[in-house]
């Protein structure tokens, strides 16, 4: 493992205020101009600095609503956080269910956009173009528009084009839950191929297995604070005694 | 800061690329879906050169030489700000695709857009001239001095681009900017010399053609197209100096309110 940094961040926090009544137009601002909306304050993420180095796997672990998907979403660089900052070296792809996509493009154009986002120059998107369709299994759809995909195809593709074009720092977020019992065994395999290998990874799960088996470190979470952050078996440890 | 993207642009070559494949496919969008492509791109403009000519020339007589490649010229320039700024206003929630899972600089979005939108200007500029010299009558020929609009598109791309700015990022906070620009967008369409004759325009508002920070650019336009000269420098930097103010205004608004907006649309 090299020591190159990652991603660092540095006094990290990310509240979001909710408010009750919405003010988002010139008219609403302006009548209550003197009337502030009443907001609610949820401390999504409090004050915590780590680092990340260059090809690790990291694991994320924490329960629903603990701040897990709000954090890597802070570190992908897609919200701001309120205070600190946070360091990228190199570019991202954020992979829940598959990435970004427009639904008025056809998949070959989706290809070549998303592919393009995650810093993939057009000849080397054409090198992997059929890699990519293979995989999806979507050969036949290839000039169709999207929006005319189930969102099983739609799901497929997404992964298949993260899978292939990868980033420099992927974030995966509970990624096993795509496709059909075959593409899940398609996507576990890919997995445990060596995709990730040289990659510098963060892994939100909920299978133990997955991150027991990959991780060099894990972080464990809990209401927004980040508990532990170390020795993959002792977070899973931690995060097992929270669920009871 | 501008400086800085730029230059990482040239750098990695893959920017340049991209920019340029999503102009492409924000074209085919735009043009390619309909019947009739392309064509509606000069259908437009020359349906409203029909409408004003017989306001303005048939009906008002203002007696303007040439009125119909005068109106061409400044309708171009008017709508490619039109549609540039109009057409932008809810960038950041229908390309939110592009952002909402990459750290892809939010900028790019814009002048790839824009980019898009230039190659409508070119293409209608290009019938433009093709117009002016063969079909009108008694006219001074364009000369070399065409060529001085390359850096006046190059002032109006950076002012549509700093407008297209403050309000796509306006627009995450207030969402209803859209109506509010839509009257504003009439109201300076008439305050600049698009209709009029213009020493007429100049007389009835003073310093308006300074002041409106599209009219400078319209009278340059047709200054080195229909009369052959060199562009009135003074009014020239004039406007430039608006639109980088503007485009730093813009940026510094993206930084302050678009770097929420994965969030707040």
């Amino acid at each position: 493992m090299t020591k190159a940094l990652a991603i660092q961040a540095k006094g990290i926090s990310k509240t979001f205020h909710i408010s009750e009544d919405s003010h988002n137009t010139v008219k609403h601002r302006l009548f209550n101009l003197f009337n502030p909306p009443r907001s609610k304050k949820v401390e999504a993420i409090k004050t915590m600095d780590f680092e990340i180095y260059k090809g690790e796997c990291i694991g994320l672990l924490g329960r629903n609503g603990c701040g897990k998907s709000t954090l890597i979403r802070l570190l992908a660089g897609v919200y701001p956080c309120d205070t600190g900052s946070i360091n990228i070296y190199g570019n991202t792809l954020l992979m829940n269910l598959g990435v970004g996509m427009s639904h008025q493009l056809t998949a070959r154009e989706n290809i070549y956009v998303s592919a393009s986002v995650l810093g993939l120059k057009i000849k080397e998107i054409d090198n992997i173009f059929d890699q990519i369709v293979d995989f999806a299994e979507l050969r036949d759809f290839v000039d169709t528009k999207i929006k005319y995909f189930s969102s099983g195809m739609v799901a497929r593709l997404g992964f298949s084009i993260a899978v292939n074009a990868g980033a420099d720092i992927m974030f995966l977020d509970e990624i096993f839950a795509v496709g059909d019992m075959r593409f899940q065994e398609k996507a576990i395999k890919v997995f445990e191929s060596s995709w990730i290998e040289g990659k510098t990874v963060i892994l939100v799960s909920h299978g133990m297995e997955v991150v027991k088996k990959y991780c060099n470190r894990t972080a464990f979470m809990k209401n927004g604070s980040l508990v532990y952050f170390g020795d993959t078996e002792k977070a899973i440890q931690m995060y097992v005694d929270d669920n009871h | 800061m501008i400086i800085a993207i730029l230059t990482d642009w040239f750098r990695r070559s893959n920017k340049s690329e991209r920019l340029w494949l999503l102009a492409k496919i924000e074209f085919k969008l735009r043009y390619y879906e309909n019947k009739l492509g392309l064509l509606w791109a000069l259908i437009k403009p020359l349906m409203d050169i029909a409408i004003y000519y017989v306001a303005f020339q048939t009906i008002m007589k203002q007696n303007i030489p040439a009125f119909a490649s005068y109106l061409f010229i400044g309708l171009i320039v008017w709508n490619f700000f039109l549609e540039s700024t109009t057409g932008t206003v809810q960038i950041l929630n229908t390309k939110k695709y592009l952002y909402e899972y990459s750290n892809m600089n939010k900028l790019e979005i814009y002048v790839s857009t824009l980019l898009s939108n230039s190659i409508g200007f070119f293409f209608n500029f290009l019938m433009f001239l093709l117009f002016y010299n063969l079909l009108e009558k008694n006219i001074t020929y364009s000369t070399i001095h065409v060529l001085w609009i390359i850096p006046l598109f190059i002032n109006l791309y950076i002012l549509a681009l700093a407008v297209s700015l403050i309000l796509s990022n306006i627009y995450v906070i207030a969402k209803d900017i859209t109506q509010v620009w839509q009257v504003f967008t009439s109201l300076l369409f008439f305050l600049s010399p698009i209709l009029y004759k213009l020493e007429k325009f100049q007389e009835s508002l003073p310093h308006f053609d300074y002041l409106n920070p599209i009219a400078g650019i319209i009278i340059n336009a047709r200054k080195v197209t229909m009369q052959g000269t060199h562009p009135d420098f003074k009014l020239f930097l004039f406007d430039f100096t608006y639109a980088i103010v503007l485009l730093m205004f813009g940026t510094f608004l993206l930084n302050k309110l678009g770097s929420k907006a994965a969030e707040k649309l």
